[in-house]
């Protein structure tokens, strides 16, 4: 039975594993009878001091899932079998998915504090009526780049073709960002629907695959900080994040206009609490709360009671705050429709290069 | 000139095994990173050991997917080796039609089974949760141990087990004192396997999981798009010493108590 | 004797209810069409799998089934010799080397390939150490291309080629190498005359499992090769989360599955046909 002592051998490791989690058990269970919150977000998008605060105050217990994308999101909520109280679509999800019915009205009595925002992101085009979703965090796509290397003034997509960046130049890895990147650079809309705009853009974007390092949307921020990365098409918040950590690094909206996005707050249809969803809405807009969440997380804060009480630094990044004039200049991507398989074939070709 | 192969052939393999290394080593190194984003090297710091111990998000995932891995293992290695045995013994009907019923789980991109699993939980009104994580888990990791086994059965006589039923030894018997011990190497190849797929999940968990199932790889993949914490790199790094210690423990430690012993039984077992 | 055959039973339920029902919904699905907003409308329609014969995927394939067969061939190379030499260890120490083997694979995949691209990036540890020996003057670009992808590829499906073939190899009878050995037979010879084919089962089954989970890869291409080329794993991905087309991307992986399966089932005839040409020898 020589064979049996290797059998027990994993065995008992496997044990020893079954101790280790029993052990994270104890640490991080936590299974008594108060109401529950699911949220469904984005990873780290919220201090976890404010959610632990808001448990404490109303008695209740804050579950957080996360997502990577808008479309795994909605793959899941369309699906059904999933039981969440909030989730945070950006802006073209939460058109897609009010037309998909997937949204439920958000009681707006509930959250007093509403009054509290700023009036840019009223009546936006993804949510005509107001009714589906608060906006929670916005930005622009721009571009940033490293001023140790990129040297020319730089304030246009066009730039981005220049061959002198060759093999430095990174893109975000998304079929409507970097089409509708060109299709800003020719003066037409982002979210155009003509088979000829998208081909014509396409066409020369075949022409800057060369100078191309990568396309990532992910980890984009980390070839910036590592410098690998010279130039490319970046998200405003991450820039601030990139900048913290490699103050190297300049920003710019180009004249050609850009694209706009905003993450929001939104109730899928069916949530068991919906109030106490509402609650932590209002909760996140009271001022002093927001202060300490959106200097955590570094994106934007849309709360205009809270800018007096927010540090300097906060207010006078370029990264975190546009322009009036940067602002005016920009668009929401919208969603196409049928279109989008159009978009989603091109992107294709441009991959493998036909 | 013996020797000389053999010692080549063990340089090799070293050369191999320090290839599977080489990312590990760069990610306990940035375990002490000071930085908070996985970019560049920007000091010393013991930091993400303690933190990662206050992050309780962390820590229920990691219990999820311990729990998770170490179930989905324990069942699919039962149901893949008892499936093994019998397919391989046994003359079925159907054969064909149940090699590809076991082979397509590997063949279906791991997306589409993971969306279709989510439609069927959906249709059925389970709820998403643990139940239906480890449910999926145990779907793609039973054909992996089938494998695995009839991989080593087919390399197998059937005479020491015709024997073993000659001298009046029940199947159970059979089973406990030939067959099984023939295929241990199998079997615990396939458990180690399926825990490895299971832990290092993340497509088909994403869609199957619920609230209060997030594991590892979900709570990683979600802190992608804000960059992974080193706290992740620390916690890696602790269950890869843990891992060690155990196993080094477990190998080393009875063979010096052995040898210091002279246990003579023992020795009468070495194969070789 | 058919209460034996009763064993299978329970897996085969599980697979049956578990997989292939949801199975046949995707290919259910695989003959519907997208809505406006990326939903499913249920109208009958084949153009799906027309699409699939498109020259700009059918290129998509090819390339695909080069870097699978390529990582394949690879993983062989490097990992029967691991293999075998796990087998020649004792007991003991062939459990330690099977969880060394494994231990890498038990830290999350995306850490490990965020640790590759730390040591081959531009500034990279590899490339600061030649730097500073003076070995290159620029930085050599060791990633986000073909070379990247294969070895990501490579590292990621390793343990599935070596953990069969070990399977195979302890079980080795030793008695006929050295029968081999005694009648005058070189290593060489020995070696592929005896041992290879002895341990086919542990390689077929190796190298079905490595080629085919790359097949469907689609997370290496993004982050070692910089997403700048696509394999259809990508594809596939795309359909699902990007252009929200659930019945192509459904039609896309049954058409991958079918495909599979026929490589699968040729390659084992032509093992099989090697081998009685050589049992017959």
């Amino acid at each position: 039975m020589f064979q049996g002592k290797q059998s027990k051998m994993v065995a008992l490791v496997l044990m020893a594993f079954f101790a280790l989690s029993i052990l994270t058990g104890c640490a991080g269970g936590d299974s008594s009878s108060r109401q529950v919150l699911n949220i469904y977000s984005w990873a780290d998008n919220f201090c976890e001091d404010v959610i632990a605060d808001f448990e404490q105050k109303y008695d209740v217990r804050v579950n957080y899932d996360i997502f990577a994308s808008n479309e795994e999101l909605l793959a899941k909520i369309q699906a059904g079998g999933a039981q969440y109280d909030l989730i945070q679509p950006s802006d073209y999800m939460v058109a897609t998915m009010i037309k998909l019915d997937l949204l439920e009205e958000i009681n707006k009595e509930n959250i007093p504090n509403l009054n509290n925002m700023v009036t840019t992101f009223q009546r936006p085009s993804y949510d005509p009526e107001d009714k589906y979703s608060i906006v929670y965090t916005w930005g622009v796509t721009g571009i940033a780049y490293n001023p140790k290397y990129v040297t020319d003034e730089i304030n246009s997509w066009q730039d981005l073709w220049n061959p002198a960046y060759a093999g430095r130049v990174v893109l975000l890895n998304d079929s409507r960002e970097v089409i509708g990147m060109a299709l800003k650079k020719n003066g037409y809309s982002n979210s155009t629907i003509s088979e000829t705009e998208i081909q014509e853009a396409v066409e020369e974007l075949k022409t800057l695959v060369p100078n191309v390092l990568a396309f990532d949307t992910d980890t984009i921020k980390q070839k910036f900080i590592a410098e690998e990365a010279w130039i490319g098409t970046v998200w405003s918040g991450d820039a601030a994040f990139i900048y913290e950590e490699n103050p190297d690094l300049e920003f710019v909206v180009p004249k050609e206009g850009s694209t706009i996005w905003a993450d929001t707050f939104a109730i899928p249809k069916g949530a068991k609490n919906k109030e106490l969803a509402e609650k932590f809405i209002n909760f996140i807009l009271e001022p002093e709360v927001s202060v300490q969440n959106y200097e955590y997380i570094g994106y934007s804060n849309p709360n205009k009671q809270a800018h007096p009480l927010h540090s300097e630094e906060y207010l006078s990044n370029p990264m975190i705050f546009l322009s009036d004039e940067e602002m005016k200049n920009t668009e929401w991507l919208e969603d196409v429709g049928d279109v989008l398989t159009v978009y989603d074939r091109f992107w294709t070709e441009l991959k493998v290069g036909r | 000139m013996k020797s000389l192969r053999h010692r080549l052939l063990f340089a090799y393999a070293m050369v191999v095994l320090a290839f599977l290394y080489i990312p590990i080593v760069v990610l306990v190194l940035y375990s002490f990173n000071a930085s908070r984003i996985n970019a560049q090297w920007s000091g010393f710091t013991l930091d993400w050991y303690i933190s990662v111990f206050q992050n309780r998000y962390v820590l229920e995932a990691l219990y999820n997917s311990l729990t998770i891995g170490l179930i989905a293992m324990v069942v699919s290695t039962i149901l893949g080796t008892m499936t093994a045995l019998a397919l391989h013994r046994y003359k079925f009907r159907w054969k064909g039609a149940i090699h590809s019923l076991v082979y397509l789980p590997i063949l279906i991109p791991e997306i589409v089974m993971g969306l279709s699993l989510l439609v069927l939980f959906s249709q059925l009104a389970i709820p998403l949760g643990k139940l239906t994580v480890i449910i999926a888990h145990i779907s793609f990791c039973i054909s992996f141990v089938i494998i695995i086994v009839l991989a080593r059965l087919e390399g197998l006589g059937r005479e020491m087990e015709e024997a073993a039923q000659d001298l009046g030894a029940t199947p159970w018997q059979t089973f406990r004192y030939v067959t099984f011990p023939m295929i241990s190497p199998g079997v615990m190849a396939g458990a180690l396997m399926a825990f490895t797929l299971s832990i290092d999940d993340f497509v088909i968990s994403f869609f199957v999981a619920g609230p209060n199932s997030t594991t590892l790889p979900l709570y990683i993949y979600g802190m992608v798009k804000r960059g992974v914490s080193p706290e992740i790199n620390a916690l890696s790094t602790i269950l890869i010493l843990f891992i060690f210690l155990v196993t080094v423990a477990l190998v080393i430690l009875p063979e010096r108590f052995r040898n210091r012993m002279g246990d003579k039984k023992t020795q009468r077992q070495m194969p070789f | 004797m058919s209460r034996g055959r009763m064993l299978a039973y329970p897996a085969i339920a599980w697979l049956l209810f578990f997989f292939l029902a949801p199975l046949v919904i995707v290919l259910f699905m695989s003959f519907l069409q997208r809505g406006t907003y990326g939903q499913i409308i249920y109208q009958f329609t084949v153009d799906n799998y027309i699409r699939f014969f498109e020259p700009l995927y059918l290129q998509i394939l090819g390339d695909t089934l080069f870097m699978a067969l390529l990582t394949t061939i690879i993983c062989f190379l490097l990992g029967y010799p691991i293999a075998y030499q796990i087998a020649r260890l004792q007991r003991n120490w062939q459990t330690l080397m099977l969880l060394l083997v494994m231990v890498p694979f038990w830290i999350n995949f995306l850490i490990r390939s965020y640790a590759w691209v730390i040591i081959l990036r531009s500034q990279g540890m590899v490339n600061t150490f030649l730097l500073d020996l003076g070995l290159i003057e620029q930085p050599l670009n060791l990633l986000y291309n073909f070379g990247a992808v294969l070895l990501g590829m490579v590292y990621g499906h390793l343990p599935f080629m070596i953990l069969p073939i070990y399977v195979s190899l302890e079980q080795l009878d030793r008695r006929m190498i050295e029968a081999a050995y005694d009648l005058g037979a070189t290593p060489i010879k020995t070696f592929f005359y005896v041992t290879l084919p002895q341990t086919l089962p542990g390689i077929i089954a190796g190298s079905i499992l490595v080629f085919v989970s790359s097949l469907g890869m689609f997370v290496i291409p993004d982050i070692m090769g910089g997403a700048k080329s696509a394999l259809i794993g990508n594809l596939i991905q795309n359909q699902f989360l990007s252009a929200r087309d659930w019945p192509f991307g459904s039609a896309l992986s049954i058409m991958l599955a079918i495909l599979s399966l026929i490589l699968i089932f040729l390659y084992y005839k032509a093992l099989q046909a090697q081998q009685g040409k050589e049992d017959s020898r």
